[in-house]
């Protein structure tokens, strides 16, 4: 299997998951968006060295994933990307900043350490919420939430349009790539020669590819308008859920949840 | 229903695609266009569509095929076309069905309830809410058709409706074909389905008319067809031997 | 090049955010006012083509490693510059959103970092003065050197300023210690060759699509091949590159080592830069010497002000009791695991 293959279906997986249901696909996708983008900034918001205060953070996601019957594996394999990243910007700060700030035993913790695991615990924090979004909501509706916010018009068309055509494009460079490597076995990648034309061959019959798509269009009277599926109603329970999230938030954001928790345990 | 008169169209200048074409087709008609490739068979069909424009009269219904009459022409005219991912561009079969109803100022719940006629009539239900980009050609094939259906086109345009599909899907296709009542202009390489589905014929060779008749008239002359660079049906090649 | 949330304070995205969207509803009232309704199909089916183009494998000859494409230059030869933008901003989108390459609210920086210099900058100051320029002489041959000048120079400046954007960004939301001037000297000459591997790609596909169909490249005249003079604003713009690729060459020789870093990351492209369809430059920290002024800049832009926090006497509010609650929220959600687990297994069973 080639890249493009695995892209593809990693786009069918979240296509498969968005679909079930669950009372979390059941939700208004605009409240789940809200929820999302403040549980992201809550998050964010917490200071480099407070690791115990965003650790109860990670009961949203989790109780998330238990509600919607979304497997933590298919979220997971996504942090191949984002940890790296993350971890290699959060490995510096040991070497830089060792102050110790707590003694675990004989074992010195330094404040490098702390803000390296906060950083870490973000990162995959974030990645389960705005995961949890998709996979419990199709991008259609996703679009239609975005209406709601009044994102422009042309935007989301051009989303969902270049949506419809990643899995073609995809497709077709994935077979390819496939048809490169059987006439150029041993080579890891396209080769200087065909830079160009593998690349340019399928951006030329794109080109004629967008026109006869633009003439379908045309044919069924198109006219600078693009009609979509009816934007579901935002029921009470969807204004529910919002505040609730948001206050949950607020409240693991402003009450130091792990402190007293530990507290009742150690004095 | 449609007539060209005097036709002739060029992409290039002195490198003519077609060549003073005249032909009439009558309301009720299916009409298969054939050819060798390079014949000008899409180039007729994109010349009565608007799509492109060339010499000559194009009349549709009685009325020019001209830029300001091109809305009330393609309102009567449903073009299947040859690739359904370019033809089917929204992400769900049924907004996909919507689109044109949409375009054509119906209320959503007449367009719904359109859209919902022609899905049982080709028996394609549980379509319905499927992604456009997570169906088997078969079924991208049957919902395109769908999706013209939806349009309540005066005449049919197909493309090559059957290529690349498996024999079962094929034959549901035709089948489809041959159940739909509207005039029918279908151009394919596919000469036993031109003969299951339709009564008249046009051969087309380097951009004129050199043949047309009845199907059964057309895709039995072997010489006919072998001189113009086509083949014998293969339902009717043992007959002949 | 694609952040993390992790890697920005909700200060920093949320500004971003409003940069990028600026500059996207900029670009929707001009597409607007040339009202070309065919270009919203081109829109999509390029932009498809190039997400799914980031991850073509280029081998560079005599390496044995591979390069990639990002396609911000692309997209504005192609499209010009506001369709260009829009349709790297779905490109973004989607890689966020299915991919989980980048962030929800990294998006905005992500777009202007990516987009918004490939193909504003890229185009208004490297593209159009260069192709209506007449360097190299007049005829077909100095208009395709023109291209491969306008695709190498336009890639390395807008991925310079990309790198440097991305470190400026993580700097000021104070997430690591490492200084402001090292990042800078990390990011800015890995993207020097990153960039010139761009630019190469980017200058075959452009040449390609010029020799077969050079209608559809923006400021590219097929037919004449048009002498302006040079304008006072192309020597202005052709100094600000100069200046670019001059700065981008000295913080190349300034780096500690320069060596060892570009190649690990090139060897590694299987596994590391190719994967994450070219992110892993960005692995080394952020932060200033200035580090101090970062963590006070982002006490005043925090999301919430941090008078929570008067009874912690560490800096890290981390307390022993802290740890113990930390563990205990584990078990907690441990404890919704087994739960959930639980009521669907006698869901199933009913």
């Amino acid at each position: 299997m080639n890249k493009m293959q695995k892209a593809i279906r990693e786009l069918a997986e979240m296509d498969e998951m968005a679909v079930r249901s669950s009372p979390v696909h059941a939700l208004h996708p605009l409240s789940k968006l809200i929820a999302t983008v403040i549980y992201i900034l809550v998050t964010l918001s917490f200071d480099k060295y407070d690791l115990s205060g965003l650790v109860p953070m990670v009961l949203w996601p989790v109780l998330l994933f238990q509600l919607s019957g979304i497997e933590v594996r298919s979220c997971f394999y996504k942090l191949r990307i984002v940890l790296p990243l993350v971890m290699a910007v959060g490995l510096f700060n040991p070497f830089f900043d060792k102050t110790v700030v707590l003694q675990l035993g004989s074992l010195p913790v330094t404040g490098g350490v702390i803000s390296m695991l906060t950083l870490m615990l973000k990162g995959v924090f974030c990645l389960m919420a705005s995961f949890l979004l998709m996979a419990t909501t199709p991008i259609d509706n996703l679009c239609a939430a975005l209406r709601m916010l009044h994102v422009p018009k042309l935007l989301v068309t051009l989303l969902l349009l270049t949506y419809r055509y990643v899995g073609v494009m995809t497709e077709e460079l994935a077979v390819m790539t496939d048809a490169y490597h059987l006439r150029a076995p041993g080579q890891k990648g396209i080769h200087i020669s065909a830079w160009g034309s593998f690349l340019g061959q399928l951006l030329l019959r794109s080109m004629d590819r967008a026109q006869e798509l633009y003439s379908s269009m045309l044919l069924r009277g198109y006219h600078q308008h693009f009609h979509y599926a009816d934007i579901p109603p935002f029921r009470t329970r969807d204004a529910l859920y919002m505040a609730g999230c948001a206050l949950f938030f607020l409240l693991l954001r402003c009450v130091r949840i792990a402190q007293i928790l530990g507290g009742t345990l150690v004095r | 229903m449609i007539e060209f008169q005097h036709v002739s169209f060029a992409y290039e200048k002195n490198v003519p695609v077609l060549k003073d074409l005249s032909f009439r087709i009558d309301t009720g008609e299916a009409v298969g266009l054939i050819g060798a490739n390079g014949a000008g068979k899409s180039t007729v069909m994109k010349l009565l569509l608007g799509l492109l424009e060339g010499e000559g009269k194009i009349l549709v219904d009685g009325t020019e095929v001209r830029r300001d009459t091109l809305p009330e022409i393609r309102r009567k005219l449903g073009f299947v076309l040859q690739n359904s991912d370019n033809q089917m561009f929204m992400p769900t079969v049924y907004e996909d069905m919507m689109f044109a109803p949409l375009n054509y100022m119906l209320s959503r719940r007449e367009a719904e309830a359109r859209v919902d006629a022609v899905l049982k009539r080709l028996h394609l239900e549980d379509l319905k809410h499927r992604y456009n980009h997570r169906i088997s050609g078969g079924e991208k094939r049957m919902a395109a058709i769908a999706t013209i259906l939806a349009m309540e086109p005066e005449v049919i345009l197909m493309d090559e409706p059957t290529s690349a599909l498996d024999p079962y899907n094929r034959r549901i296709v035709i089948d489809t074909i041959r159940e739909l009542e509207q005039t029918k202009l279908i151009t394919s390489h596919d000469l036993d389905m031109i003969l299951d589905t339709c009564n008249r014929v046009i051969l087309l060779s380097d951009g004129r008319i050199v043949a047309d008749g009845t199907a059964e008239d057309i895709l039995h002359d072997r010489a006919l067809l072998e001189k113009h660079r086509m083949e014998l049906p293969l339902s009717l090649m043992g007959r002949q031997e | 090049m694609h952040m993390a949330d992790a890697l920005l304070a909700p200060a920093v995205a949320a500004t971003m955010y409003v940069a990028s969207g600026t500059a996207a509803g900029i670009s929707i009232h001009k597409l607007k006012q040339d009202d070309e309704p065919q270009k919203l199909p081109v829109m999509a089916v390029t932009a498809a083509l190039v997400f799914a183009g980031q991850m073509i494998n280029y081998t560079i000859p005599g390496t044995g490693s591979s390069g990639h494409m990002c396609g911000g230059m692309l997209l504005s030869a192609l499209l010009g510059p506001q369709a260009g933008f829009l349709s790297m901003i779905v490109i973004l989108a989607i890689q966020c959103l299915f991919f989980a390459d980048g962030g929800l609210m990294a998006l905005g920086a992500n777009i202007w970092n990516m987009a918004f210099y490939g193909c504003f900058v890229g185009y208004y100051l490297i593209w159009r003065p260069i192709m209506r320029s007449n360097w190299f002489g007049e005829g077909k041959s100095a208009q395709r050197t023109r291209i491969i000048a306008a695709s190498i120079i336009g890639c390395i400046v807008t991925l310079q300023l990309g790198a440097f954007s991305v470190v400026l960004e993580t700097s000021l939301s104070g997430i690591t210690e490492l200084p402001f001037g090292a990042f800078v000297a990390l990011m800015q000459p890995i993207h020097l060759a990153i960039g010139l591997v761009e630019g190469l790609i980017t200058s075959a596909v452009l040449l390609f699509v010029y020799e077969s169909r050079p209608e559809l490249l923006q400021c590219v005249n097929p037919e004449e091949s048009e002498t302006s003079k040079r304008s006072l604003k192309t020597v202005v713009a052709i100094l600000a590159v100069v200046a670019l690729v001059v700065g981008g060459g000295l913080s190349l020789l300034a780096s500690s080592n320069p060596d060892g870093l570009e190649w690990a990351l090139f060897g590694n492209a299987e596994e590391g830069y190719a994967e994450n369809m070219g992110l892993d430059e960005d692995n080394f920290g952020v932060s200033s010497k200035a580090a101090d002024t970062a963590g006070a800049i982002q006490e005043k832009t925090s999301f919430l002000p941090d008078y929570a926090f008067a009874d912690n006497d560490t800096p890290a509010g981390t307390t022993v009791s802290g740890i113990v609650g930390a563990a205990m929220v584990a078990g907690i959600a441990v404890l919704i695991c087994v739960a959930g687990g639980f009521f669907r297994k006698k869901k199933k069973a009913a």
